[in-house]
């Protein structure tokens, strides 16, 4: 059997009261040894007070020599026992040792008779009859005694008696006396009798050993199953509080949130509504509580594009994103809000309310209207003045209007260039506008890269000569079909070689190369510049990012072309990077996705 | 069958300076005869008797744009069939498709470069052409 504390941290259930509990011979007998040991002290007292009032009492006798010889010998023995409880105390009291401390017991017990089986042996020839009389009691004492003292064990009390009432029993039997003789015949029985109720004692004992195991672990079970119960009440209590916090903290989020926050029933029917919410749309949390939201605050055509939604958010328990929807206020006033929409879900997989929150965007969208207006027509305005600036140059330049003086040409030429670089300006801020406000129109198909590369390289072949820079294809370009726009695929490689141009030593080559990659295609733009400055690595792809804006009027460029070129690549599904080229310089790289045909 | 040249040229456009780089660019470049129109008001009288073979307008004029004065073009018999090409800055999806509507022959963005104008015109012109014997 494992120890019970350890049979009880295994959650056993506990044992049923009046279950027998059959306790491990090994435990029984230790507790036996120990319930055998304390009593020893008292034994040994005992013994020494018998002693000692009996040689005070047989002092006078014709065989006083006899006397002192038996105290000694009784004197000897009791404080051998008195040493071994003295060894037991000290020892570890181990399970596995109680063999051994009850064999020595067993053998002090023996020893302890002898003493008094000495005494019977040795008197009773020589003495007076009140002498005998004496030891006659002082025998039955401890006999009766005894009974007590080994009460743990029936079988050490029979040792113990053993070795008493065989003299005792003898020197009656010897004696003159009749009546003495008739005593000889009864002592035996006595003995029997004894042992009878030491053995009976020794089943009380057992009983007690028993019940008292049983209480100790229903004891030791009870304690552990109180901790359980308190470390469960605490935790219980923990979480309680965490709980009724992250409800505060939530309760706060809602009401402090800028944005219009409803609970709604799945009918969607208002539960609770947030000051936000009330402040927006100039109802008060009375009008709108147990009210149909979508009735209240949408315009027929709007309600009926939210129900949809609200019905397909029903079903598939998923929250609905950003929902613009044309929003009436309580005094009439229309505003656009953005509604996202999320179903609570239990257990069980019902949607129990809906939490819907709603950020009024009219400003915003006032504003991204404006801008884009505004850009666009100061775009469009600038553009008809530049048709008759460089219109006029271009005449001039080309020598259609007579031969101007060579100074004066140079002059025109500059004004022509810086012109020419007004005009990319404005393209690119108008592209950049489109892209970002997804007017860009990008009409994916199915074509050839590499021809589209050599195009390229063909079209910007003149931009590379001012820079005394050749574009060249690498050698082996596996061919590959890609899901692109040509327009954009053409913008964006105009964007690398020309960037790859301008930052060249002059008389360098810039390599284009194409790899297969799975399900991409990556073309890369090799260049041997400076390389790109670590500071500026982080902003490359942003607008108007320029490392040296000296070498803006130096070279030209807007700033723009990679912010622009990012954008065209992501919308065709690809990405766009760099990385340091072995031996110096840069490599600009794009991937775009395989046509699905081609994708092996 | 080749088409006949392009030849005349009948230009509506406000901007006194456009005008004049077109002139010379058409003139000077393209040996072609040109009608500079300021006034789009004006514009149909102008073309019914200077008779040209290609008719440019600009988009933006105030007053009459250059889609109201195409459609003008349309109600009259004499500049019912002219070919219409249009001069814009604008690029969207929506202004193009405006254009097709008003069965533009062309459109050129601003800017434009004057060295290259005559020519892509004529290209104009020579697609005209090729797709039917309506307009020559």
């Amino acid at each position: 059997m494992t120890p019970f504390t350890a049979a009880v941290e295994s959650a056993r259930p506990p044992v049923p009261a009046d279950a027998e509990v059959t306790p491990e011979p090994r435990l029984l007998l230790a507790d036996r040894v120990a319930q055998l040991y304390s009593q020893l002290p008292i034994g040994a007292a005992a013994t020494l007070a018998i002693v000692v009032v009996s040689v005070y009492a047989l002092r006078r006798s014709d065989q006083s020599w006899i006397v002192y010889g038996w105290s000694s010998v009784a004197l000897a023995i009791t404080a051998a026992r008195v040493l071994l409880w003295w060894s037991y105390q000290r020892s570890a009291r181990t399970v596995e040792q109680a063999q051994r401390w009850m064999r020595w017991l067993a053998i002090g017990a023996i020893a302890n008779g002898l003493i008094w089986g000495l005494l019977a042996s040795l008197f009773f020839e020589l003495m007076t009859e009140q002498e005998y009389l004496f030891i006659v009691l002082v025998l039955g004492g401890v006999m009766v005694g005894g009974i007590a003292m080994y009460a743990a064990s029936w079988s050490l009390f029979a040792a113990y008696g053993a070795p008493i009432v065989l003299p005792f029993t003898y020197g009656l039997a010897t004696h003159d006396d009749v009546l003495v003789r008739g005593v000889a015949i009864l002592i035996p029985l006595f003995y029997a009798v004894s042992v009878g109720v030491a053995y009976r004692l020794n089943q009380l004992y057992l009983g007690g050993f028993r019940t008292q195991r049983a209480y100790r672990q229903l004891n030791a079970e009870y304690a552990v199953l109180n901790q359980r119960l308190a470390r469960q009440l605490q935790e219980l209590a923990e979480a309680r509080g965490q709980v009724e916090t992250s409800g505060r903290k939530l309760a706060l989020f809602v009401q402090r949130s800028p944005a219009a926050v409803f609970e709604l029933d799945p009918q969607g029917r208002a539960l609770n509504v947030n000051p936000a919410a009330e402040h927006l749309l100039g109802f008060a949390a009375s009008e709108l509580s147990g009210r149909l939201v979508a009735e209240l605050l949408f315009a027929p055509e709007q309600a009926a594009k939210l129900g949809a939604r609200w019905r397909e958010m029903l079903r598939a328990r998923q929250p609905i994103m950003p929902l613009r929807l044309g929003t009436r206020r309580r005094d009439g006033h229309e505003i656009v809000c953005e509604w996202s929409l999320t179903p609570l879900v239990n257990a069980g997989g019902r949607v129990i309310s809906v939490i819907a929150q709603g950020r009024d965007i009219t400003q915003q969208l006032e504003a991204e209207r404006l801008k884009q207006e505004f850009t666009s027509t100061l775009s469009h305005e600038l553009r008809t003045p530049l048709t008759a600036v460089l219109g006029a140059l271009q005449l001039v330049n080309s020598g259609a209007v007579g031969s101007p003086d060579a100074e004066v040409l140079e002059l025109t030429q500059i004004a022509e260039r810086n012109g020419q670089r007004l005009l990319e300006l404005i393209n690119d801020v108008l592209d950049l506008e489109k892209v970002e406000a997804g007017k860009l129109p990008i009409e994916l198909q199915a074509m050839p890269l590499e021809e589209l590369l050599c195009e390229s390289l063909t079209l910007n072949r003149a931009y590379g000569e001012r820079f005394g820079v050749r574009f060249a294809m690498s050698d082996e370009l596996p061919s590959a079909s890609v899901h692109a726009d040509r327009r954009r695929v053409l913008q964006v490689m105009t964007n690398l070689l020309s960037n790859a141009a301008k930052f060249s030593p002059e008389g360098a080559t810039v390599e284009v190369t194409l790899h297969d990659r799975g399900s991409h295609v990556r073309v890369g733009v090799h260049d041997r510049g400076p390389g790109i400055p670590h500071a500026f690595r982080g902003r490359i792809f942003s607008r108007f990012a320029q490392a040296d804006m000296s070498l803006t009027r130096e070279k030209g460029g807007t700033g723009l072309g990679l912010a622009i070129c990012k954008r065209l690549v992501e919308l065709m599904g690809g990405r766009i990077g760099f990385s340091d080229r072995a031996g110096g310089g840069t490599t600009f790289w794009f991937e775009l996705p395989k046509h699905a045909a081609a994708v092996p | 069958m080749s088409a006949p040249p392009l030849q005349r040229i009948c230009y509506v456009e406000d901007d006194e300076d456009i005008q004049r780089i077109v002139r010379l660019s058409l003139e000077r470049i393209g040996g072609m005869s040109v009608d500079i129109v300021a006034d789009p008001a004006a514009a149909i009288e102008r073309m019914i008797a200077f008779k040209p073979d290609l008719v440019v307008l600009d988009w933006m004029m105030p007053r009459i744009d250059g889609p109201t004065l195409c459609r003008r073009m349309r109600e009259h018999g004499e500049t019912r069939d002219l070919p219409v090409v249009f001069v814009t800055a604008k690029s969207s999806p929506r202004e193009l498709e405006e254009l097709r509507a008003l069965g533009a022959a062309g459109t050129i963005s601003k800017p434009f470069s004057p060295n290259e104008l005559p020519e892509r015109l004529r290209a104009i012109w020579r697609a005209l052409a090729a797709r039917g014997p309506a307009h020559s």
